[in-house]
Protein backbone atom coordinates (compact mmCIF):
# COMPACT_ATOMS: atom_id res chain seq x y z
CA UNK A 1 0.00 0.00 0.00
CA UNK A 2 1.10 3.55 -0.66
CA UNK A 3 -0.16 6.95 -0.41
CA UNK A 4 -1.98 6.99 -3.23
CA UNK A 5 -3.05 3.25 -4.05
CA UNK A 6 -3.94 1.59 -0.70
CA UNK A 7 -4.10 -2.10 -0.40
CA UNK A 8 -4.26 -3.10 3.29
CA UNK A 9 -5.44 -2.17 6.07
CA UNK A 10 -3.80 0.80 8.05
CA UNK A 11 -2.35 -1.52 11.43
CA UNK A 12 -3.41 0.17 14.54
CA UNK A 13 -2.13 -1.19 18.16
CA UNK A 14 -4.24 -0.41 21.16
CA UNK A 15 -3.54 -1.52 24.95
CA UNK A 16 -5.36 -3.89 26.24
CA UNK A 17 -7.36 -2.79 29.62
CA UNK A 18 -9.83 0.07 30.13
CA UNK A 19 -7.81 2.35 27.24
CA UNK A 20 -8.73 0.19 24.72
CA UNK A 21 -12.36 -0.29 25.47
CA UNK A 22 -12.24 4.06 25.66
CA UNK A 23 -10.25 3.74 22.15
CA UNK A 24 -12.93 1.08 20.67
CA UNK A 25 -15.92 3.74 22.06
CA UNK A 26 -14.55 6.17 20.08
CA UNK A 27 -14.05 4.11 17.28
CA UNK A 28 -17.35 2.91 17.39
CA UNK A 29 -18.90 6.45 17.52
CA UNK A 30 -17.39 7.08 14.44
CA UNK A 31 -18.60 4.22 12.44
CA UNK A 32 -15.20 1.99 13.05
CA UNK A 33 -16.75 -1.34 14.40
CA UNK A 34 -14.57 -4.30 15.51
CA UNK A 35 -14.01 -6.79 18.26
CA UNK A 36 -11.73 -9.10 19.67
CA UNK A 37 -13.68 -12.66 19.52
CA UNK A 38 -12.75 -15.54 21.33
CA UNK A 39 -9.52 -14.05 23.08
CA UNK A 40 -8.48 -13.46 19.73
CA UNK A 41 -5.17 -10.15 19.86
CA UNK A 42 -6.24 -9.53 16.26
CA UNK A 43 -9.37 -7.94 14.63
CA UNK A 44 -10.44 -6.28 10.85
CA UNK A 45 -12.94 -3.61 10.98
CA UNK A 46 -16.55 -4.48 9.14
CA UNK A 47 -15.04 -2.18 6.36
CA UNK A 48 -11.53 -3.80 6.32
CA UNK A 49 -9.62 -0.54 6.16
CA UNK A 50 -8.01 -0.88 9.75
CA UNK A 51 -6.86 -3.97 11.28
CA UNK A 52 -6.03 -3.84 15.42
CA UNK A 53 -3.53 -5.76 17.55
CA UNK A 54 -4.40 -5.76 20.91
CA UNK A 55 -1.26 -5.82 23.09
CA UNK A 56 0.07 -5.11 26.09
CA UNK A 57 0.18 -1.46 27.22
CA UNK A 58 4.23 -1.78 27.55
CA UNK A 59 4.72 -3.07 24.53
CA UNK A 60 2.37 -0.77 22.58
CA UNK A 61 5.63 1.25 21.46
CA UNK A 62 7.89 -1.60 20.45
CA UNK A 63 5.18 -2.72 18.17
CA UNK A 64 4.65 0.67 16.57
CA UNK A 65 8.89 1.23 16.58
CA UNK A 66 9.41 -1.79 14.66
CA UNK A 67 6.29 -1.18 12.01
CA UNK A 68 4.34 -3.87 13.03
CA UNK A 69 1.31 -1.93 14.04
CA UNK A 70 2.32 1.23 12.21
CA UNK A 71 -0.31 3.75 14.50
CA UNK A 72 -1.13 2.92 18.16
CA UNK A 73 -2.93 4.53 21.41
CA UNK A 74 -0.57 4.80 24.14
CA UNK A 75 -0.33 6.83 27.40
CA UNK A 76 2.77 9.35 27.82
CA UNK A 77 3.70 7.40 30.32
CA UNK A 78 4.69 4.45 28.24
CA UNK A 79 6.16 6.63 25.63
CA UNK A 80 8.48 8.27 28.06
CA UNK A 81 9.93 5.09 29.48
CA UNK A 82 10.44 3.57 25.81
CA UNK A 83 12.38 6.78 24.70
CA UNK A 84 11.48 5.62 21.23
CA UNK A 85 11.06 8.54 18.15
CA UNK A 86 7.04 9.01 17.47
CA UNK A 87 4.73 10.94 15.51
CA UNK A 88 2.05 12.42 18.42
CA UNK A 89 -0.57 12.87 15.94
CA UNK A 90 -3.26 13.83 18.36
CA UNK A 91 -3.78 13.88 22.14
CA UNK A 92 -7.11 12.70 23.40
CA UNK A 93 -9.37 13.62 26.87
CA UNK A 94 -10.16 10.08 27.85
CA UNK A 95 -7.35 8.02 29.55
CA UNK A 96 -5.52 11.19 31.23
CA UNK A 97 -3.87 11.06 34.99
CA UNK A 98 -0.95 12.69 36.49
CA UNK A 99 2.54 11.63 37.19
CA UNK A 100 3.04 12.26 40.73
CA UNK A 101 5.45 12.02 43.94
CA UNK A 102 3.78 10.21 47.08
CA UNK A 103 4.45 9.39 50.60
CA UNK A 104 3.45 8.37 53.84
CA UNK A 105 -0.08 10.38 54.81
CA UNK A 106 1.33 13.70 57.05
CA UNK A 107 4.73 13.78 55.37
CA UNK A 108 6.28 15.53 53.12
CA UNK A 109 8.63 16.14 50.14
CA UNK A 110 11.20 17.11 51.59
CA UNK A 111 15.51 17.14 50.52
CA UNK A 112 18.34 18.29 51.94
CA UNK A 113 21.09 18.23 49.61
CA UNK A 114 21.53 14.08 49.90
CA UNK A 115 20.21 11.76 47.51
CA UNK A 116 16.76 11.52 47.17
CA UNK A 117 15.80 7.42 47.23
CA UNK A 118 12.75 6.90 44.85
CA UNK A 119 11.04 3.53 44.53
CA UNK A 120 9.30 3.38 40.94
CA UNK A 121 7.71 1.76 37.65
CA UNK A 122 8.87 5.22 35.39
CA UNK A 123 13.00 4.96 35.85
CA UNK A 124 13.45 7.51 32.80
CA UNK A 125 10.99 9.61 33.74
CA UNK A 126 12.16 9.37 37.32
CA UNK A 127 15.56 10.06 36.73
CA UNK A 128 15.24 12.94 34.41
CA UNK A 129 12.62 14.97 36.39
CA UNK A 130 15.49 15.09 39.63
CA UNK A 131 17.92 15.64 37.50
CA UNK A 132 16.28 18.60 35.84
CA UNK A 133 15.69 19.79 39.46
CA UNK A 134 19.44 19.32 40.17
CA UNK A 135 18.78 16.53 42.45
CA UNK A 136 20.39 13.44 42.86
CA UNK A 137 18.39 10.37 43.10
CA UNK A 138 18.53 6.87 44.04
CA UNK A 139 16.02 5.04 42.03
CA UNK A 140 14.49 1.39 42.93
CA UNK A 141 12.92 -0.37 40.26
CA UNK A 142 9.72 -2.16 40.90
CA UNK A 143 7.17 -3.46 38.74
CA UNK A 144 3.75 -3.09 40.47
CA UNK A 145 2.28 -2.87 44.09
CA UNK A 146 4.22 0.31 44.38
CA UNK A 147 2.37 1.91 47.40
CA UNK A 148 4.11 -0.69 49.42
CA UNK A 149 7.62 0.90 48.77
CA UNK A 150 6.94 3.13 51.68
CA UNK A 151 5.14 1.40 53.75
CA UNK A 152 7.36 -1.01 53.98
CA UNK A 153 10.09 1.59 54.53
CA UNK A 154 12.41 0.53 50.74
CA UNK A 155 12.08 4.13 49.74
CA UNK A 156 10.29 7.29 51.44
CA UNK A 157 8.63 8.39 47.98
CA UNK A 158 7.20 6.86 44.99
CA UNK A 159 6.81 8.08 41.69
CA UNK A 160 3.52 6.68 40.22
CA UNK A 161 0.53 7.94 38.14
CA UNK A 162 -2.21 8.88 40.42
CA UNK A 163 -6.12 8.99 38.74
CA UNK A 164 -8.68 9.16 41.77
CA UNK A 165 -5.94 8.70 44.17
CA UNK A 166 -8.02 5.69 46.05
CA UNK A 167 -5.43 3.43 46.01
CA UNK A 168 -2.94 5.83 47.80
CA UNK A 169 -5.31 6.45 50.79
CA UNK A 170 -6.28 3.13 51.13
CA UNK A 171 -2.29 2.24 52.04
CA UNK A 172 -2.30 5.35 54.19
CA UNK A 173 -0.07 7.26 51.74
CA UNK A 174 -1.13 10.64 49.92
CA UNK A 175 0.34 13.10 47.06
CA UNK A 176 3.19 15.32 47.56
CA UNK A 177 3.70 16.54 44.29
CA UNK A 178 2.30 16.57 40.67
CA UNK A 179 5.46 16.48 38.71
CA UNK A 180 3.54 16.35 35.02
CA UNK A 181 -0.06 15.26 33.50
CA UNK A 182 0.32 12.44 31.26
CA UNK A 183 -2.21 12.50 28.49
CA UNK A 184 -3.02 9.71 26.20
CA UNK A 185 -1.71 9.82 22.44
CA UNK A 186 -2.31 8.74 18.86
CA UNK A 187 1.26 7.33 17.60
CA UNK A 188 2.49 6.89 14.47
CA UNK A 189 5.99 5.39 12.98
CA UNK A 190 7.65 8.19 11.74
CA UNK A 191 8.31 5.95 8.07
CA UNK A 192 4.80 3.97 8.11
CA UNK A 193 3.50 7.69 8.09
CA UNK A 194 5.71 9.19 5.48
CA UNK A 195 4.35 5.83 3.33
CA UNK A 196 0.78 6.26 4.66
CA UNK A 197 0.10 10.15 5.52
CA UNK A 198 -2.76 10.66 3.05
CA UNK A 199 -4.69 7.43 4.57
CA UNK A 200 -3.82 8.36 8.42
CA UNK A 201 -4.53 12.05 8.08
CA UNK A 202 -7.85 11.12 6.95
CA UNK A 203 -8.22 8.90 9.88
CA UNK A 204 -6.92 11.25 11.85
CA UNK A 205 -9.38 13.68 11.34
CA UNK A 206 -12.16 11.35 11.03
CA UNK A 207 -11.88 9.99 14.40
CA UNK A 208 -11.58 13.87 15.68
CA UNK A 209 -14.12 14.70 13.62
CA UNK A 210 -16.24 15.88 17.11
CA UNK A 211 -14.35 18.66 18.93
CA UNK A 212 -16.10 16.29 21.85
CA UNK A 213 -13.31 13.85 21.59
CA UNK A 214 -10.27 16.43 21.56
CA UNK B 1 30.10 -17.55 30.70
CA UNK B 2 29.91 -20.94 29.87
CA UNK B 3 31.39 -22.03 26.88
CA UNK B 4 28.27 -23.46 25.32
CA UNK B 5 26.52 -20.09 26.20
CA UNK B 6 29.58 -18.27 24.81
CA UNK B 7 28.72 -19.96 21.38
CA UNK B 8 25.28 -19.67 21.56
CA UNK B 9 25.18 -15.68 21.79
CA UNK B 10 26.74 -13.29 19.24
CA UNK B 11 27.50 -9.48 20.30
CA UNK B 12 24.65 -7.20 19.45
CA UNK B 13 25.28 -5.70 15.98
CA UNK B 14 27.25 -8.71 14.72
CA UNK B 15 25.59 -10.91 12.09
CA UNK B 16 26.20 -13.95 10.14
CA UNK B 17 24.89 -15.19 6.69
CA UNK B 18 25.03 -18.20 5.76
CA UNK B 19 24.72 -20.65 2.54
CA UNK B 20 22.06 -19.81 -0.31
CA UNK B 21 21.27 -16.44 1.92
CA UNK B 22 24.63 -15.78 1.52
CA UNK B 23 24.79 -16.39 -1.89
CA UNK B 24 21.79 -14.47 -2.54
CA UNK B 25 23.93 -11.24 -0.17
CA UNK B 26 26.34 -11.49 -2.79
CA UNK B 27 24.62 -11.66 -6.15
CA UNK B 28 22.55 -8.78 -4.60
CA UNK B 29 25.81 -6.92 -4.42
CA UNK B 30 26.81 -7.81 -7.49
CA UNK B 31 24.06 -6.63 -9.14
CA UNK B 32 23.87 -2.94 -7.79
CA UNK B 33 28.15 -2.50 -8.10
CA UNK B 34 27.26 -3.31 -12.17
CA UNK B 35 24.82 -0.56 -11.72
CA UNK B 36 27.34 1.54 -10.36
CA UNK B 37 29.77 0.91 -12.83
CA UNK B 38 28.12 1.39 -15.54
CA UNK B 39 26.96 4.83 -14.41
CA UNK B 40 30.84 4.92 -14.25
CA UNK B 41 31.37 4.66 -10.85
CA UNK B 42 34.35 3.32 -9.20
CA UNK B 43 35.17 1.27 -6.34
CA UNK B 44 36.83 2.15 -3.38
CA UNK B 45 37.38 0.50 -0.05
CA UNK B 46 37.76 1.89 3.05
CA UNK B 47 39.55 1.24 6.58
CA UNK B 48 37.44 -1.17 9.37
CA UNK B 49 38.75 1.03 11.63
CA UNK B 50 40.12 4.89 12.15
CA UNK B 51 40.35 7.49 14.85
CA UNK B 52 37.27 8.48 16.65
CA UNK B 53 38.36 11.68 17.51
CA UNK B 54 38.63 13.05 13.10
CA UNK B 55 34.97 11.86 13.20
CA UNK B 56 33.19 12.80 16.47
CA UNK B 57 32.28 16.61 15.48
CA UNK B 58 30.31 14.74 12.88
CA UNK B 59 28.66 12.29 14.77
CA UNK B 60 24.99 12.67 16.01
CA UNK B 61 24.34 12.43 20.07
CA UNK B 62 21.52 9.95 19.04
CA UNK B 63 23.94 8.03 17.52
CA UNK B 64 27.42 7.94 19.75
CA UNK B 65 26.38 5.12 21.85
CA UNK B 66 25.82 2.94 18.83
CA UNK B 67 30.15 3.28 17.98
CA UNK B 68 32.32 0.33 19.16
CA UNK B 69 35.15 2.45 20.71
CA UNK B 70 38.36 0.84 21.62
CA UNK B 71 41.95 2.03 22.57
CA UNK B 72 45.10 0.66 20.14
CA UNK B 73 48.15 0.23 21.77
CA UNK B 74 49.45 3.87 21.73
CA UNK B 75 46.35 4.85 23.74
CA UNK B 76 44.34 6.58 20.95
CA UNK B 77 40.59 6.25 20.92
CA UNK B 78 39.52 4.28 17.88
CA UNK B 79 36.24 3.46 15.80
CA UNK B 80 34.89 0.73 13.87
CA UNK B 81 33.51 1.42 10.81
CA UNK B 82 29.62 2.23 11.87
CA UNK B 83 29.17 5.02 8.51
CA UNK B 84 30.95 4.28 5.39
CA UNK B 85 30.38 8.03 4.43
CA UNK B 86 32.51 9.56 6.88
CA UNK B 87 35.67 7.23 6.58
CA UNK B 88 35.14 7.74 2.85
CA UNK B 89 35.59 11.71 3.07
CA UNK B 90 38.88 10.96 5.28
CA UNK B 91 39.94 9.07 2.15
CA UNK B 92 39.26 10.95 -0.54
CA UNK B 93 40.36 13.98 1.48
CA UNK B 94 43.78 13.01 1.63
CA UNK B 95 43.98 11.00 -1.51
CA UNK B 96 41.99 14.04 -3.76
CA UNK B 97 43.93 16.34 -6.14
CA UNK B 98 42.38 18.81 -8.49
CA UNK B 99 42.82 16.98 -11.35
CA UNK B 100 40.73 13.94 -10.13
CA UNK B 101 37.29 15.98 -10.64
CA UNK B 102 34.84 14.96 -11.17
CA UNK B 103 34.98 12.06 -9.11
CA UNK B 104 32.29 8.90 -9.25
CA UNK B 105 32.77 6.17 -6.76
CA UNK B 106 30.75 3.62 -5.04
CA UNK B 107 31.19 1.32 -1.87
CA UNK B 108 29.48 -1.83 -0.24
CA UNK B 109 30.69 -2.90 3.02
CA UNK B 110 30.21 -3.90 6.53
CA UNK B 111 29.20 -1.78 9.41
CA UNK B 112 29.46 -2.26 12.91
CA UNK B 113 27.17 -0.72 15.47
CA UNK B 114 25.16 -1.89 18.49
CA UNK B 115 21.82 -2.52 18.41
CA UNK B 116 19.85 -2.75 21.33
CA UNK B 117 18.32 -6.31 22.61
CA UNK B 118 14.75 -4.67 21.36
CA UNK B 119 16.38 -3.40 18.06
CA UNK B 120 16.42 -6.64 16.24
CA UNK B 121 15.48 -5.70 12.98
CA UNK B 122 16.94 -2.28 12.51
CA UNK B 123 19.58 -4.69 10.40
CA UNK B 124 22.26 -2.05 10.21
CA UNK B 125 25.01 -4.54 9.11
CA UNK B 126 25.78 -3.72 5.39
CA UNK B 127 26.03 -0.15 3.62
CA UNK B 128 26.40 0.19 -0.30
CA UNK B 129 26.38 4.05 -1.52
CA UNK B 130 27.94 5.90 -4.45
CA UNK B 131 29.03 9.38 -4.19
CA UNK B 132 29.59 11.81 -6.46
CA UNK B 133 32.14 14.72 -5.82
CA UNK B 134 33.10 17.69 -7.88
CA UNK B 135 29.81 18.52 -9.49
CA UNK B 136 27.66 21.79 -8.09
CA UNK B 137 24.22 22.62 -7.90
CA UNK B 138 21.24 21.26 -10.29
CA UNK B 139 23.33 18.97 -12.39
CA UNK B 140 25.44 16.91 -9.59
CA UNK B 141 21.49 16.54 -7.37
CA UNK B 142 20.13 15.35 -10.69
CA UNK B 143 22.74 12.91 -11.33
CA UNK B 144 22.47 11.18 -7.91
CA UNK B 145 18.93 11.60 -7.60
CA UNK B 146 18.53 9.63 -11.21
CA UNK B 147 21.17 6.76 -9.75
CA UNK B 148 18.96 6.56 -6.90
CA UNK B 149 15.67 6.39 -8.52
CA UNK B 150 17.34 3.54 -11.46
CA UNK B 151 18.84 1.89 -8.05
CA UNK B 152 15.18 1.46 -6.36
CA UNK B 153 13.59 0.61 -9.47
CA UNK B 154 16.40 -2.21 -9.97
CA UNK B 155 15.48 -3.32 -6.58
CA UNK B 156 12.00 -4.27 -7.77
CA UNK B 157 10.58 -3.27 -4.38
CA UNK B 158 7.95 -0.39 -3.93
CA UNK B 159 9.18 2.54 -2.69
CA UNK B 160 8.90 6.34 -2.12
CA UNK B 161 11.39 9.14 -2.08
CA UNK B 162 11.31 12.10 0.23
CA UNK B 163 12.87 15.19 -0.57
CA UNK B 164 13.68 17.94 0.89
CA UNK B 165 16.47 20.31 2.19
CA UNK B 166 18.67 20.87 5.38
CA UNK B 167 19.39 24.21 4.01
CA UNK B 168 15.82 26.04 4.28
CA UNK B 169 16.19 25.49 7.88
CA UNK B 170 19.61 26.14 8.58
CA UNK B 171 19.74 30.14 8.19
CA UNK B 172 17.58 29.78 11.23
CA UNK B 173 20.10 27.76 13.54
CA UNK B 174 22.37 30.49 13.76
CA UNK B 175 20.42 32.16 16.40
CA UNK B 176 19.37 29.08 18.13
CA UNK B 177 22.00 27.66 20.64
CA UNK B 178 23.53 24.18 19.78
CA UNK B 179 20.94 22.02 21.81
CA UNK B 180 18.05 23.92 20.71
CA UNK B 181 19.10 23.07 17.44
CA UNK B 182 18.84 19.31 18.39
CA UNK B 183 15.86 19.58 20.01
CA UNK B 184 14.18 21.45 16.89
CA UNK B 185 15.79 19.00 14.34
CA UNK B 186 14.04 15.71 16.55
CA UNK B 187 10.88 18.15 16.42
CA UNK B 188 11.03 18.25 12.93
CA UNK B 189 11.67 14.55 12.58
CA UNK B 190 8.54 13.43 14.69
CA UNK B 191 6.54 16.30 13.33
CA UNK B 192 6.08 18.39 16.55
CA UNK B 193 5.17 21.44 14.78
CA UNK B 194 4.29 23.40 17.75
CA UNK B 195 7.87 22.76 19.81
CA UNK B 196 8.98 24.02 16.52
CA UNK B 197 7.21 27.12 16.26
CA UNK B 198 8.19 27.58 19.78
CA UNK B 199 12.01 26.94 19.57
CA UNK B 200 12.11 29.29 16.44
CA UNK B 201 10.41 32.23 18.07
CA UNK B 202 12.13 31.82 21.77
CA UNK B 203 14.99 32.20 19.16
CA UNK B 204 14.82 35.21 17.60
CA UNK B 205 12.84 34.26 14.85
CA UNK B 206 9.99 36.25 14.14
CA UNK B 207 6.32 34.85 14.60
CA UNK B 208 5.13 35.35 11.27
CA UNK B 209 8.37 34.00 9.84
CA UNK B 210 8.16 30.80 12.88
CA UNK B 211 4.37 30.25 11.19
CA UNK B 212 5.09 30.16 7.33
CA UNK B 213 8.36 27.33 8.92
CA UNK B 214 5.97 25.45 10.44
CA UNK B 215 3.62 25.39 7.64
CA UNK B 216 6.51 24.40 5.22
CA UNK B 217 8.15 21.76 7.25
CA UNK B 218 4.50 20.12 7.73
CA UNK B 219 4.12 19.76 3.84
CA UNK B 220 4.22 16.24 2.30
CA UNK B 221 3.02 15.92 -1.46
CA UNK B 222 3.82 15.42 -4.89
CA UNK B 223 6.24 17.64 -6.57
CA UNK B 224 2.66 19.19 -8.34
CA UNK B 225 1.37 20.41 -4.98
CA UNK B 226 4.40 20.97 -3.65
CA UNK B 227 4.51 24.10 -6.81
CA UNK B 228 0.73 24.37 -5.98
CA UNK B 229 1.63 25.24 -1.93
CA UNK B 230 4.28 27.36 -1.97
CA UNK B 231 2.95 30.00 -4.29
CA UNK B 232 0.19 29.91 -1.90
CA UNK B 233 2.59 31.05 0.93
CA UNK B 234 3.23 34.83 1.31
CA UNK B 235 7.14 34.98 0.02
CA UNK B 236 7.11 38.59 2.18
CA UNK B 237 7.81 35.86 5.28
CA UNK B 238 10.86 34.20 3.97
CA UNK B 239 14.48 35.50 4.68
CA UNK B 240 16.52 36.18 1.30
CA UNK B 241 18.15 32.63 1.72
CA UNK B 242 15.33 31.05 2.36
CA UNK B 243 13.32 32.25 -0.67
CA UNK B 244 16.37 31.31 -2.64
CA UNK B 245 16.42 27.70 -1.17
CA UNK B 246 13.33 26.84 -2.02
CA UNK B 247 13.74 28.51 -5.47
CA UNK B 248 16.41 26.14 -5.99
CA UNK B 249 14.41 23.44 -4.48
CA UNK B 250 11.85 23.89 -7.32
CA UNK B 251 13.96 24.18 -9.95
CA UNK B 252 15.54 20.69 -9.16
CA UNK B 253 11.90 18.94 -9.04
CA UNK B 254 11.29 20.79 -12.38
CA UNK B 255 14.48 19.31 -13.89
CA UNK B 256 14.11 15.92 -12.07
CA UNK B 257 10.53 15.94 -13.76
CA UNK B 258 12.10 16.37 -17.14
CA UNK B 259 14.29 13.65 -16.92
CA UNK B 260 12.54 10.90 -15.22
CA UNK B 261 9.50 9.57 -13.62
CA UNK B 262 8.60 11.78 -10.46
CA UNK B 263 5.65 9.29 -9.50
CA UNK B 264 7.10 8.12 -5.77
CA UNK B 265 9.16 11.11 -5.45
CA UNK B 266 7.18 13.12 -2.53
CA UNK B 267 8.77 16.65 -1.16
CA UNK B 268 8.80 16.12 2.65
CA UNK B 269 10.53 19.86 4.05
CA UNK B 270 10.33 17.56 7.29
CA UNK B 271 13.16 15.79 6.11
CA UNK B 272 16.37 17.35 7.33
CA UNK B 273 18.65 14.95 6.51
CA UNK B 274 20.54 11.88 8.41
CA UNK B 275 23.54 13.61 8.96
CA UNK B 276 24.53 16.98 10.46
CA UNK B 277 26.95 17.83 7.50
CA UNK B 278 23.93 17.83 4.75
CA UNK B 279 24.15 21.22 3.48
CA UNK B 280 21.13 21.14 0.49
CA UNK B 281 19.34 18.48 -0.87
CA UNK B 282 18.64 15.28 1.36
CA UNK B 283 16.21 12.53 0.77
CA UNK B 284 15.14 8.84 2.61
CA UNK B 285 13.82 6.10 0.80
CA UNK B 286 11.15 4.39 2.30
CA UNK B 287 9.76 0.96 1.97
CA UNK B 288 6.57 -0.88 3.14
CA UNK B 289 7.15 -3.57 5.98
CA UNK B 290 10.43 -1.44 6.91
CA UNK B 291 10.24 0.44 10.14
CA UNK B 292 12.43 3.66 9.55
CA UNK B 293 14.30 4.88 6.14
CA UNK B 294 16.60 2.28 4.35
CA UNK B 295 17.75 4.91 1.88
CA UNK B 296 19.25 8.43 2.96
CA UNK B 297 21.32 10.74 0.99
CA UNK B 298 21.80 14.46 0.32
CA UNK B 299 24.40 16.96 -0.71
CA UNK B 300 27.09 17.75 1.34
CA UNK B 301 29.43 20.70 -0.03
CA UNK B 302 31.55 21.43 2.99
CA UNK B 303 32.43 17.84 4.53
CA UNK B 304 35.56 17.16 2.16
CA UNK B 305 36.94 20.20 2.88
CA UNK B 306 36.97 19.63 6.79
CA UNK B 307 39.29 16.47 5.62
CA UNK B 308 41.56 18.44 4.09
CA UNK B 309 39.98 18.67 0.06
CA UNK B 310 38.04 21.65 -0.98
CA UNK B 311 35.20 20.12 -3.55
CA UNK B 312 31.42 19.71 -3.27
CA UNK B 313 29.85 16.11 -3.10
CA UNK B 314 26.66 14.34 -2.80
CA UNK B 315 25.68 10.86 -2.43
CA UNK B 316 23.76 8.46 -0.96
CA UNK B 317 23.72 5.53 0.84
CA UNK B 318 21.45 2.31 1.73
CA UNK B 319 21.48 -0.38 4.27
CA UNK B 320 21.26 -3.23 2.02
CA UNK B 321 20.37 -6.01 4.80
CA UNK B 322 17.17 -3.78 5.85
CA UNK B 323 16.00 -4.65 2.52
CA UNK B 324 17.09 -7.64 1.38
CA UNK B 325 15.01 -10.46 2.85
CA UNK B 326 12.15 -8.37 0.40
CA UNK B 327 14.12 -8.78 -2.47
CA UNK B 328 13.11 -11.69 -5.40
CA UNK B 329 14.54 -14.38 -5.08
CA UNK B 330 15.56 -14.90 -8.30
CA UNK B 331 19.30 -14.48 -7.54
CA UNK B 332 19.01 -18.52 -6.15
CA UNK B 333 21.02 -20.71 -8.86
CA UNK B 334 19.73 -24.15 -8.89
CA UNK B 335 22.65 -26.52 -9.11
CA UNK B 336 22.47 -29.88 -10.67
CA UNK B 337 24.46 -32.99 -9.82
CA UNK B 338 26.73 -34.14 -12.87
CA UNK B 339 25.85 -37.79 -14.25
CA UNK B 340 28.90 -40.38 -14.51
CA UNK B 341 30.15 -43.75 -12.87
CA UNK B 342 33.16 -42.25 -11.80
CA UNK B 343 34.98 -38.77 -10.71
CA UNK B 344 36.27 -38.10 -13.97
CA UNK B 345 32.95 -38.42 -15.64
CA UNK B 346 30.92 -36.36 -13.62
CA UNK B 347 34.13 -33.36 -13.88
CA UNK B 348 33.16 -34.21 -17.84
CA UNK B 349 29.83 -33.85 -17.85
CA UNK B 350 29.72 -31.32 -15.21
CA UNK B 351 32.48 -29.08 -17.77
CA UNK B 352 29.95 -29.15 -20.50
CA UNK B 353 26.68 -28.16 -18.66
CA UNK B 354 28.57 -25.20 -17.01
CA UNK B 355 29.89 -24.44 -20.41
CA UNK B 356 25.68 -24.50 -21.26
CA UNK B 357 25.41 -21.85 -18.00
CA UNK B 358 24.22 -24.51 -15.74
CA UNK B 359 25.04 -24.65 -11.80
CA UNK B 360 26.25 -27.85 -11.30
CA UNK B 361 28.58 -29.57 -8.74
CA UNK B 362 29.74 -33.17 -8.87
Amino acid sequence: MTDTTPATPLTIALPKGRLQEQVQELFRRKGIEFSFENRKLVALDKSGGFQFFLVKNSDLPTYVNHGIAGLGFCGEDVLYEHGGSFIRLSDFPFGGTSMCIAGKKGGSFEHHGGTVTVATKFTSFTRDYFHKEGLPVEIIKLNGSVELAPVLGLAPYIVDLVETGTTLKANNLEVYQKLSDIKVYLIANPAYYKLYYRQINAFTQKILASTADR
Amino acid sequence: MSRKKRLLQIPQGAEGIYLEEALKHKMVIRRIEDLYVRWGYLPIETPVFDFFDTYRPYIPADQLDKIYRLMDREGDLLMLRSDVTLFLCKQMGLALNGSDLPLRVFYGDTILRHQNFEDISKNEFFQMGAELIGVPGTDGDLEVLCLAVELLESLGIQWKLHLGSSAILAPLFSSLQTDNVQELHQAVLVRDFSTMKTLLTEGGVPDATAEVMKDLCSFIGTPREFEQFTAGINQSFYAGDIYNELARLKNLLAALDRVTDTANIRVDLSELGSQTYHTGMVFQGYTPGIDSAFLSGGRYDRLLDDFGFDACAAGFSFLLRKIEGMLPHNERPCAISAKGNSFEERLGNAKVLRAQGKTVHL
